[in-house]
């Protein structure tokens, strides 16, 4: 029953729980935040100290009250005098009546406030309550006719309440205020501030409580300068006043921040309507983007804008130049696409570069800054990836999350960012279904039949996807060998499918296996939790199948183009010898210029590597919008409208609208980067190509996921999920330098073309910089340094500097998780004792009661209306929105506090109606009982934060 | 010419989609393939030999007996889209919680629904079914005849619904309704509610049972529930009849009263 109200409540008014949201309304009324949480700070202090504060009030508002009586009759003149003004001004009649709704609400307030200070008179204290607090609702407007109507003579007629209204509103004319009237008006600012802050607690619709909050804030603004005492007045006004453009300039400077984060909104905007774990990746991409805009930064800054400005221009060099036999088509936009052609001869990628030592009058170092950015990426991706990680563990905290399964999912099950009804809906169907499943769960721990059909099947699910992995892994070898017979053949020969044909079968295996794995998982019946997560496995499987089926393939070819730049290079002295011979029959004098077009060069594998990975980058990238484009656009499209004539619900039924898959886009966007980590050595236009994919796949991602997804059907968090991102990530990371740092290690580079050509392998050109461009005992320092027996002791100390610190973050994580417990004992006791002198109290209380009925009846004929003493609903400034009004009220006199019996920090709030009290000691008890239960639910807050 | 590779990576959506969508095609299989061989081979319409089944395997007289008959033939003979057993208790408890005394029932075909409905049915009550085919009628009321129940108890018309509900009132002589199945064209669904609406037939507290609305499905007539205000909806939802990975569901609407 109470998860059911706790689920209905929370589904529901979530805008009214929704802490963003109400922060939001705030500001929209003009208001600081500031200003209001330092008065819920004043106010929760106040409540602490409930007690000594109740006795004051009582006692303050008898003393005044016996000064106040005298003035009643003269302030009701003052206020008929207001309404016959009032009445000849109708210009502003709405307003008027708006404010007299207000009075309602102002009444309803005020009934409180009048049972809270137990008055000796109840009728007419409430009515004089209620002109109090009218009457400067209807001072304002007085001020605002007198304006109008120029009537100065109104000001001397009226009471001395309307002179104080006045001053209220200038301070300068304040110095004919009396001590009461200050404290009038103190309290009734503190009166509005306490309404701003309970306001949402209130249960009124969304517009009272804006129109409430908007008057009360503007009755604070007028008033709020004037409570200071005597030369302070001015400057406290003055310095109230700097403060708040203070907070209105910071709240704007915070606003202007986040309005500068990238797409900030529009992830929001999304978390409203999808929840977080779509959001999770959308967040994701964003930091891909980020990271790869430094990598674009690197490679674009140190690698490619100086080579193209300051390097030999095009057609300088052979490798600079489109050979002549490829130069009629190298234009052809079918080329182009494929990178070959202008674009396979030019900075994109790493065969243009030249191996000249200094470039330009800057003389920068072109082979030696090529080598660093290329290493340099990749860590800085280790460095980030790794911060990264460090800091989500940091965040989680660790612990047994197993205990209070139950207590956890019915108060942590909330996504509270959502903002959309149908996504809430999604989201409430999901908590009550994830209770029936694991309450079914729980009860099917104990006994489990048939365990061996499920282990059948979950062999049999497991091979299947085996096959389906070995299936693939071979359709990707085969097509990558054909794709080399098709090479040797000539590339002209054959057509654009068998041309692209790798690619194509990649994307599409990548595409439909997923598909293939999440079917075959359902046989498995799993939790869902764990099904995604052997969901993921295998998709990161397969992916990685594909990437090193195709790495060990491009491998072959690597080997088959050195075996040919060696034919090559044979050919390359025969035909340099032909010239020679030439040349020197013909004239004699200095070489003869050849066309850099014209000299035979080699295959150069380097180029072919990158644009390799270049073409896969774009393949993938095509196949993930037009999957996009006909899997959700196309077929939201005919969804909706064909479902007018079709002959079943399309919208409900077969097709319906797609799921936003996040597991499948988070593991494309993590192989896509490693992709671009593998080949961006090669192929320096990488980065800027990914940048480029990113920033159009967050648009249209957006797009899609509005415009033609629905909610998921279990709409999860994501939080956790984050780190487990990242450890893939670092996987890929780790896994795609390999065969990069590979390459650049064991296979020397190729003899006419890259930065690197001449040299026997890539990291010689570090040796060569130490050698010519440092001093010679830089060198020998470096020669040193490198020597293994520094070397080893080196790593030695790390890797006990590494055993140390991890075993001291363990005794940490240790010694977090034993105060933890403790601080759950220790609720755990307060629980008890809290409930002992809660029985404690109201069995006095009971007593009490009796004695205060008994002694009623014999005072009955004498004191008439003068002993109802009621303490009422003192309210609890931790209590959510509606709680309030729904929560059961139980009266103390029966000896119940309505402490949750789950989670006594969260809804709770106590309703003291005891009735007809008279016994002061009885009441003390009861309060300073209360302040005990306040203490343990601000100790509860803590336990739980 | 596309290459053979690329068509192999084209399988693993071949067989997901298999997979997936294998229910469906179980229904294919069961309610149109089965079908049309029986038809050509028996020369009998579906609803006879479902009703030679239940006349050979259930006892006269028996309403459980004759329903478990259906139930069988059902699941594992051939398909016929009765209520089934597992919505059927839907329909079960909500006509015991209420107990109405008029019923109307759209769409009878072989009877299996209406049977349902009389036995659970309290002395004095009526149930006006009614169906459109002729065929299936003469079924229909010789499987209800078969159970024991009676013209006073079950009365079957024959004629479309939409000529059905006018006449209601003058010639049947039904005052209101309290009950109301509907099973029969999902088309149909939304303009008999409506006409049913503008009958006056319907007062406050009628409820209304419509089967299918997911599978096949009645979107219009749910948009139309949902914005009209007239109806208290509470959806049911279960599985397809006698087909287990379908989903499919029931919408009971409590008629709150004319505007």
């Amino acid at each position: 029953m109470f998860l059911c109200y706790v689920l209905k409540t929370a589904s529901h008014p979530f805008f009214l729980h929704n802490p963003f949201l109400y922060n939001f309304a705030v500001d929209y009324g003009g208001s600081s935040q500031k200003r209001e949480t330092g008065t819920c700070h004043r106010v929760t202090r106040a409540g602490n100290s409930e007690g000594e504060r109740g006795r004051k009030v009582t006692e303050e508002k008898s003393h005044r009250d016996k000064g106040r009586r005298g003035n009643i009759k003269e302030r009701r003149k003052g206020i008929k005098e207001k309404y016959e003004v009032e009445d000849e001004c109708d210009e502003d009649a709405p307003k008027r009546m708006k404010n007299r709704d207000n009075k309602k609400t102002r009444k309803n307030e005020e009934g409180e406030k009048s049972k809270r200070k137990t008055k000796i008179k109840n009728v007419k204290e409430g009515n004089d309550g209620e002109s109090d607090d009218v009457k400067w609702g209807r001072s304002k407007k007085k001020e605002k006719a007198k304006k109008k109507k120029g009537k100065q003579e109104l000001v001397e007629e009226s009471s001395e309440s309307e002179s104080f209204s006045e001053g209220g509103e200038l301070p300068e004319k304040k110095e004919g205020f009396t001590q009461e009237e200050l404290e009038q008006l103190k309290e009734a600012v503190d009166e509005k501030r306490k309404l701003i802050i309970t306001l949402k607690g209130k249960p009124w619709p969304m517009r009272k409580k804006l129109v409430t909050l908007r008057e009360s804030q503007q009755f604070l603004e007028k008033y709020e300068g004037a409570l200071g005492k005597g030369k302070g007045k001015r400057v406290y006004a003055c310095k109230v006043i700097v403060m708040k453009k203070w907070m209105k300039f910071q709240r704007d400077l915070e606003n202007f921040k986040t309005a500068c984060i990238p797409w900030e909104m529009k992830i929001k905007d999304i978390e409203s309507h999808f929840g977080s774990s779509v959001a999770s990746y959308f967040i994701f991409l964003r930091w891909m983007y980020g990271i790869n805009l430094i990598l674009f930064g690197l490679t674009f800054g140190l690698v490619m804008m100086p080579e193209a400005l300051m390097g030999k221009p095009y057609g300088s060099m052979p490798r600079k130049t489109v050979p002549r036999g490829e130069e009629g088509g190298a234009m052809d936009f079918a080329v182009l696409w494929d990178f070959g052609g202008y674009a396979q001869y030019s900075v994109l990628f790493y065969g243009y570069y030249n191996n000249q030592r200094a470039i330009g009058w800057l003389k920068f170092r072109m082979p030696l800054s090529y080598f660093l950015v290329g290493v340099g990426t990749v860590a800085y991706s280790y460095m980030v990836v790794i911060r990264t990680m460090a800091r989500n563990a940091n965040r989680d905290g660790g612990g047994d999350d197993t205990s209070f399964n139950f207590s956890w999912k019915m108060f942590t099950s909330w996504d509270y960012l959502i903002g959309n009804p149908e996504t809430a809906d999604n989201k409430f169907a999901s908590i009550t279904t994830n209770f029936k499943e694991s309450i079914v769960e729980e009860q099917e721990s104990q006994k489990d039949d048939n365990i061996h059909l499920t282990r059948f099947l979950r062999v049999l699910a497991n091979f299947l996807v085996l096959c389906c992995l070995a299936g693939s892994g071979y359709l990707i070898y085969f097509v990558v060998r054909r794709s080399q017979k098709f090479a040797l053949d000539g590339l002209e020969n054959h057509s654009w499918w068998e041309r692209n044909e790798v690619n194509m079968v990649m994307s599409l295996l990548g595409m439909f296996c997923p598909m293939m794995f999440d079917v075959i998982s359902s046989l498995e019946n799993y939790h869902p939790r764990i099904a995604l997560q052997w969901q993921l496995g295998r998709i990161f499987a397969l992916f990685l199948g594909n990437l090193y089926t195709f790495i060990i393939a491009l491998m072959d070819e690597i080997n088959r183009k050195r075996s040919e730049e060696d034919a090559v290079k044979l050919n390359m002295t025969a035909w340099e010898a032909g010239l020679y011979n030439g040349t020197s029959v013909g004239n004699a004098s200095g070489p003869v210029p050849v066309h850099p077009a014209d000299v035979p060069r080699g295959p150069c594998w380097e180029t072919m590597v990158g644009q390799e990975f270049v073409r896969l980058i774009i393949s993938d990238t095509m196949t993930t919008y037009i999957t996009l484009l006909i899997g959700d656009f196309l077929r939201a499209l005919f969804v909706r409208f064909f479902n007018y004539c079709w002959c079943w619900d399309l919208e409900y039924g077969f097709p319906s609208y797609s799921e936003f898959d996040v597991s499948g886009n988070v593991l494309g966007l993590i192989f896509n980067q490693g992709m671009i980590w593998m080949g961006a050595f090669y192929a320096p236009c990488l980065p800027a190509l990914n940048v480029l994919r990113l920033h159009v796949s967050m648009y249209l991602q957006c797009w899609a996921v509005m415009c033609c997804n629905v909610p998921q059907e279990r709409v999860f968090k994501a939080s956790g999920s984050n780190n487990f991102y990242m450890a893939m990530l670092l996987v890929i990371l780790f896994l795609s330098t390999l065969p990069a740092i590979y390459t650049i290690v064991t296979i020397p580079p190729s003899f006419d073309c890259g930065p690197f050509s001449g040299k026997n392998r890539m990291f010689d050109v570090i040796q060569e910089t130490l050698e010519t461009d440092f001093p010679a005992w830089f060198g020998k320092v470096f020669s040193y340094a490198s020597n293994p027996g520094l070397v080893l002791p080196f790593i030695l100390v790390m890797i006990l500097a590494i055993y140390y610190l991890q075993s001291t973050s363990k005794t940490y994580k240790v010694a977090n998780l034993d105060l933890k417990k403790k601080l759950q004992t220790q609720n755990e006791e307060n629980k008890k004792k809290n409930k002992k002198a809660a029985l404690k109290a109201a069995a006095e209380l009971e007593e009490a009661k009796n004695a205060a009925t008994c002694r009623q009846e014999t005072e009955c004929g004498e004191s008439g209306q003068d002993r109802d003493i009621t303490t009422s609903r003192q309210d609890r400034d931790i209590t959510t929105s509606r709680q309030d009004r729904d929560a059961p009220s139980q009266q103390l006199s029966r000896g119940k506090a309505s402490v949750n019996p789950l989670f006594p920090g969260l809804y709770t709030e106590m309703h003291l109606t005891g009735k007809q009290i008279r016994i002061p000691h009885i009441k003390r008890r009861a309060q300073q009982f209360l302040v005990v239960v306040k203490q343990m639910h601000i100790l509860c807050a803590f336990a739980l934060l | 010419m596309v290459s053979p590779a690329i068509a192999l990576a084209f399988l693993p959506l071949l067989f997901t989609l298999i997979i997936r969508y294998r229910y469906y095609f179980v229904l294919f299989y069961r309610a149109v393939l089965v079908r049309v061989v029986q038809d050509f081979l028996t020369g009998l319409s579906r609803e006879e030999r479902a009703f030679q089944y239940v006349l050979t395997h259930a006892t006269p007289g028996n309403p459980d007996s004759i329903l478990d008959a259906f139930d069988h033939w059902c699941s594992k003979v051939e398909f016929i889209s009765n209520i089934g057993p597992k919505k059927g208790l839907v329909l079960d408890r909500l006509l015991r919680e209420n107990s109405p005394l008029n019923v109307l029932e759209l769409g009878t075909h072989c009877g299996y629904s209406a049977i349902r409905i009389a036995r659970s049915l309290t002395i004095g009550a009526r149930l006006y079914s009614v169906e459109m085919d002729k065929s299936n009628a003469l079924v229909a009321e010789k499987a209800i005849r078969l159970a024991g129940f009676d013209d006073d108890m079950v009365e079957l018309i024959v004629s479309t619904s939409e000529e059905v509900i006018p006449k209601l009132k003058e010639e049947y002589g039904v005052e209101r309704l309290d009950f109301v199945f509907m099973d029969h064209w999902k088309r149909c669904y939304l303009p008999d509610l409506q006409l049913l609406e503008g009958s006056g037939l319907l007062s406050e507290g009628t409820i209304i049972l419509a089967d299918n609305v997911i599978f096949p499905g009645a979107p219009n007539f749910l948009r139309y529930v949902k914005r009209s205000g007239l109806y208290k909806c509470h959806m049911h939802r279960a599985s397809l009849e006698y087909i287990r990975g379908i989903k499919d569901g029931m919408a009971e609407l409590i008629y709150l009263g004319a505007k």
